[in-house]
């Protein structure tokens, strides 16, 4: 088994999908937060390759980017797709999940508070529903994206509904009886399930 | 060999980089290329209501990484190991990230902020990007390990899209990348196809 060193900020964001994966597999690896200061940061950040968190060392080679790490942690944990097209299926969904989230980088980047509230207002009247109409016809009715066991592209989806559920407070997914199944497999999958209990709090 | 169907529009735009791969693996595969009227009645058939679709084995494939992917790994250049198939991956996200600023001129439609746009590009976001992956290129033109892989096929695809953009070649000054960019147009796959998709 690799070594892993998982280094992100402190918080969920775009470290938690690793975190879970991790949780899911029952694979030890080392939790490293980087702290909230501009020292910390600007001190770590050119040893990074592309000047990003988060990053996974494996056995002291770096990767960065979310996916490809959260790719690499599913193969090692069997919840990547059993077959080359599953895998694809699994990625799949993973890229309409961040592009769904790119939607939402409104939230941190537009400054006009008037414009900001036009912006949720539409996310989540004309962008969200649409989009959870197609995941739900690409969730099986057991509650899997992929097959009929749990992968990566579930609890990816997983992941970033408790972003969206963090800025907008309010059950999006009632009436989208897939996607609830796929939420309940995710967060019963007894590893996930323990991580949810014990995880650090953060604000993000 | 599974039967593979690739449908975009007709233009390079994300499908270009897959059209590659086929092509650097020698693989056959359907080329479907549709007019801009055919796409709404196709449309609702589409997992994600997107192109590129693959179709393979009766399943559709959206997402033009995840096909990207899939026949990387058919055509063996998606990296050896598992961690260098990771490392490929990552540099496919970067440059997906690279282009998520590119789509973003592209579409503007006040020409004087799309100039504007593409200046701010060209000046500042792409030298600072190919700074980057000049370093993560090595001194043989390879993005992962000693052989081509489809992060260095990627790579190619987007500096070819963009060179009908910028006024000058960015890869000017860049030694690792440039030499990526001739083990990629070298590869005889490449060659060959890049001779039919350029002579019109």
């Amino acid at each position: 088994m690799p070594s892993y060193k998982l280094i992100y900020f402190d918080g969920r964001g775009r470290g938690e999908i690793a975190r879970l994966l991790f949780a899911a597999g029952g694979i030890k690896y080392k939790d490293h937060r980087i702290p909230p200061t501009a020292e910390a940061w600007g001190e770590f950040k050119p040893k990074t390759p592309m000047g990003q968190l988060p990053v996974l060392e494996v056995d002291g080679t770096m990767i960065c980017q979310s996916k490809a790490i959260a790719r690499l942690i599913a193969k090692d944990i069997g919840m990547a797709g059993k077959t080359p097209v599953e895998q694809a299926r699994a990625d799949m969904i993973c890229d309409s999940v961040e592009d769904l989230g790119n939607k939402l980088m409104f939230m941190f980047t537009e400054k006009d508070e008037n414009k900001k509230e036009e912006k949720k207002k539409e996310f989540l009247e004309k962008t969200l529903p649409p989009t959870l109409d197609l995941f739900e016809k690409l969730a099986s009715a057991e509650g899997y994206f992929v097959g009929n066991s749990l992968t990566w592209a579930d609890v990816n989806f997983f992941a970033f509904f408790g972003f969206v559920n963090g800025f907008f407070p309010g059950d999006h997914l009632k009436g989208y009886v897939n996607l609830n199944k796929v939420m309940g497999n995710v967060s019963s999958n007894p590893g996930i399930e323990k991580w949810l209990k014990e995880r650090p709090e953060s604000t993000f | 060999m599974p039967s593979y169907k690739l449908t975009y529009f007709k233009h390079w735009g994300r499908a270009g980089v897959l059209r590659l791969l086929f092509a650097a693996g020698g693989i056959e595969f359907e080329d479907v290329r549709i007019e801009r009227e055919q796409w709404p009645e196709l449309k609702p058939k589409t997992p994600m209501g997107q192109i590129p679709i693959l179709e393979v084995d009766g399943t559709i494939i959206c997402q033009t990484k995840a096909i990207g992917r899939l026949i990387a790994k058919e055509a063996g250049l998606a990296g050896k190991t598992p961690l260098e198939a990771a490392q490929v991956d990552m540099i496919v996200d970067g440059l997906s990230d690279l282009q998520v600023k590119i789509v973003d001129f592209f579409i503007e439609k006040d020409e004087k902020k799309k100039q504007e746009k593409i200046k701010e590009f060209a000046e500042k976001t792409l030298p600072m990007f190919l700074d980057t992956y000049e370093k993560l290129a090595n001194s043989s033109g390879h993005f992962v390990g000693d052989a081509l892989t489809w992060a260095d096929v990627d790579f190619f695809s987007l500096m070819f899209f963009l060179k009908d953009h910028l006024p000058n070649d960015p890869l000017k000054g860049h030694v690792n990348l440039t030499k990526v960019r001739d083990n990629v147009t070298s590869n005889p796959g490449i060659a060959a196809w890049m001779e039919k998709e350029t002579s019109h």
